[in-house]
């Protein structure tokens, strides 16, 4: 009966074995090799990581590795980054440097546990405003000195800068700007929003029964909180004082959108990709959006006929700026990786990745000649003036996450802008002090 | 010698044979488990994740925990949609059970197709199901208009109240398959006879399987339902693609819930301490799992 007892008791174990790992498994499944990062890997990654390695090894017997995390879905950006690291391993036969694909939604996930686990690349190209933390971490190599920076957007630096002390070098620059549908527009003989109130108005007029004025993501996370900045800022608030005014009048802003049913619900479930998608099926008229889904929307809908203005304002011009940073990782094949570095922060380079990406450079010099008068990007350069980063702050995903439920609060209809504001100020007086 | 030999007698040479599991159980659950429990009551964040200063602050974070309305809400969403989905998709599994059990053309080919919730990947599910909840490009809607139950489109995923009711919604299209095919196993093991001298005696429908069947699977019924509270408890995968927690934090589950303090937030020791929460009710579900089926071989 013991041994029954026994057996029982070991299944059953072995059933909670099942639940406890659950996320764990994944996580290691997806866990990229260090050393052989064409073993085993997302089927996305398999592919350039195979080819990256053949270029490595053809190029140099005994060249040291270094490897690179980066989370680029988006095939033009693999396949361009690609061709930047074959052009380097053929240049020299020094180092060896193969890429990683980590998804972004495990990006964050894979960083930590390979902080902990001792199993980072020697180069991570991450989204801005998590840098500080990482940073804070210990994990990043300071680089004071090592690169010119001081040609590149305030912003893009201020990312990478902690203490005074550079932890980074800004890969590329993005904001938000307002798209507009051009044909919709004429048709309801409304002009191009500078303010918030003319905003409304161009959006009522847009609104019919299938189709909504504006979106936005606003899902909530910091893809959300990204793109609530903007008009938090525009109303002179900044991300740690909410609960005034001008906080309350920028959450008061979105649920009169919500309100007068020019904006959807949905947004609170689209990202930023789902919001372009609505744009270009003709679902909705006007968008906040970044410069990087110019390609798709170009390629899959050529004849949609839009155009991009800056954000209308409240009290002053504000977008958020958005980008990667490449940052080095201390103790390992550090040598390796400013070699690099140096070689794809040069300025010919840097134009190359920017024009292939859709990127607008973080080199203001680069940037300002990048693009034509009548290019779609053009007023995205022109948005970068007033783009300001989030952070950087260790605690940032903190602040994120209360500014993501206040205005997710409000749109909802869960809270009034008031309560919110204040709930949210709670919080982030929590972490920031 | 003989101490040897009475050593590997039978019942041992099991334990030995159990030997390798064990061990491995140790390495790979034993040791995350326990690294888990001494994770909690250290204050361990992203400043703190690499240097390896950690210092331990007891119950600090199970006391912050229960103060945070987020987790108390997660803890009540976990259990109230456990508790919904259990009896919903039991219900519906068991009648469905009982109804394949008959002897009918198709019963076994239907049955099988009925499987396909079960086997399709959860995210898939998910998916499908967020975009059948959409508000106004969901089919749900659509019927509902069409049907003129409603003039307005409801707001499914982005109202807190219906946002669960859709995830449950969900989860029972998916467990009815998992009730149905262990009950119709239970089922077959009943043996006909007791049904024929039953109606020989004059024993109507309802007193056969009140008196028959529901005894007779006592055993059965029990281990569905545990092994369904595990399974419903355990959720993640389809509250974090149909919602990721919200609106609101309202659809938050202990495990979505943990992964996000974890991971998103950087506050491991938060987040470790959530998880073991949701440990030590599923530990306690599973004791009475072992008892529940230990007694049931004792009989």
């Amino acid at each position: 009966m013991k041994k029954k007892k026994l057996t029982a008791l070991l299944t059953a174990m072995a059933m909670m074995t099942g639940i406890l790992s659950g996320c764990g498994s994944k996580g290691a499944e997806s866990t990229p090799a260090k050393d052989a990062p064409a073993a085993d890997g997302p089927a996305a990654a398999q592919e350039d990581a195979a080819a990256e390695s053949d270029s490595g090894t053809a190029s140099a017997g005994d060249a040291q590795p270094v490897t690179i995390w980066y989370y680029w879905e988006n095939e033009g950006h693999q396949m361009t980054l690609d061709q930047l690291i074959q052009e380097y391993n053929g240049s020299q036969n020094q180092y060896a440097v193969t890429a990683k694909y980590v998804p972004f939604a495990d990006f964050k996930k894979q960083l930590s546990i390979g902080a902990s686990a001792d199993e980072l690349p020697d180069i991570a190209i991450l989204d801005s405003p998590d840098h500080a933390s990482y940073v804070d971490m210990g994990i990043f190599e300071d680089l004071t000195g090592k690169f010119d920076v001081s040609n590149y957007y305030e912003g893009t630096v201020n990312s990478c800068t902690v203490d005074g002390k550079l932890y980074g070098v800004p890969f590329g620059a993005n904001c938000l700007a307002l798209y507009y549908n051009e044909d919709m527009l004429t048709a309801a003989g409304g002009s191009v929003p500078t303010t918030w109130d003319e905003l409304l108005e161009t959006a009522k007029a847009l609104t019919t029964d299938s189709v909504s004025g504006l979106a936005f993501c606003s899902v909530q996370n910091e893809e959300g909180t990204f793109n609530f900045v903007p008009w938090l800022w525009s109303t002179g608030a900044t991300s740690y004082d909410i609960n005034n005014e001008n906080g309350i009048r920028a959450l008061t802003y979105i649920q009169n959108l919500i309100k007068e049913g020019v904006m959807s619900k949905e947004c609170i479930n689209w990202t930023q990709g789902d919001v372009m998608n609505q744009f270009i099926a003709g679902n909705v008229a006007m968008m906040v959006n970044g410069p990087w889904q110019i390609p798709t929307m170009q390629s899959e809908a050529p004849d949609l006929n839009w155009k991009v203005t800056l954000i209308p304002q409240d009290a002053q011009y504000a977008s958020v700026l958005g980008g990667e940073n490449y940052a080095v990782v201390n103790g390992k094949n550090v040598d390796g990786a400013l070699d690099f570095l140096t070689y794809a922060t040069s300025g010919e380079k840097v134009k190359f990745m920017m024009d292939q990406f859709g990127y607008i450079s973080a080199d203001k010099t680069i940037a300002e000649s990048q693009f034509a008068e009548d290019s779609p990007y053009y007023p995205f350069v022109e948005e970068l003036n007033y783009a300001m980063p989030r952070g950087p702050l260790a605690g940032w995903p903190g602040v994120s996450d209360a500014i993501s439920l206040a205005f997710n609060q409000v749109i909802t209809g869960t809270a009034t802008p008031e309560n919110a504001a204040a709930q949210a100020q709670t919080t982030i007086d929590g972490i920031v002090k | 010698m003989a101490k040897i030999k009475k050593f590997f007698r039978y019942e041992n040479v099991g334990m030995l044979f159990v030997l390798p599991a064990f061990l491995y159980m140790l390495a790979f659950v034993g040791y995350p488990i326990i690294h888990n429990i001494i994770l909690s009551f250290q204050d361990v964040n992203a400043g703190n994740l690499v240097k390896g200063t950690r210092n331990f602050v007891l119950f600090d974070n199970y006391l912050e925990l229960f103060g945070d309305s987020v987790f108390t809400t997660s803890l009540w969403n976990t259990l109230r949609f456990t508790v919904s989905c259990l009896v919903f998709q039991f219900i519906a599994g068991f009648a469905l059970a009982l109804f394949f059990s008959k002897r009918f053309s198709l019963a076994r080919p239907v049955r099988g197709i009925l499987l396909v919730p079960w086997m399709i990947p959860i995210t898939v599910t998910a998916l499908m199901f967020k975009l059948l909840f959409a508000t106004d490009i969901g089919i749900i809607n659509f019927l509902l208009r069409s049907l003129h139950l409603i003039d307005k489109n409801i707001e499914w995923l982005t109202t807190p109240g219906t946002a669960m009711f859709a995830l449950i919604c969900a989860n029972v299209w998916i467990g009815i398959p998992f009730n149905m095919i262990l009950i119709s196993t239970g089922l077959t093991t009943i043996p006909k006879e007791l049904y024929e001298s039953a109606s020989i005696d004059g024993a109507g429908k309802v007193q056969t399987f009140r008196r028959i069947t529901l005894p007779l699977l006592k055993p059965t019924i029990e281990s569905v339902l545990i092994l369904g509270f595990i399974y419903t408890f355990k959720v993640y995968d389809l509250v974090y693609v149909m919602t990721s927690g919200g609106p609101v934090n309202a659809t938050h589950m202990l495990s979505t819930y943990s992964y996000k303090l974890s991971f998103e937030m950087f506050k491991y020791s938060k987040g470790s301490a959530a998880a073991n929460v949701l440990l030590v009710i599923l530990l306690f579900v599973g004791v009475f799992y072992i008892k529940a089926t230990t007694e049931g071989e004792n009989e």
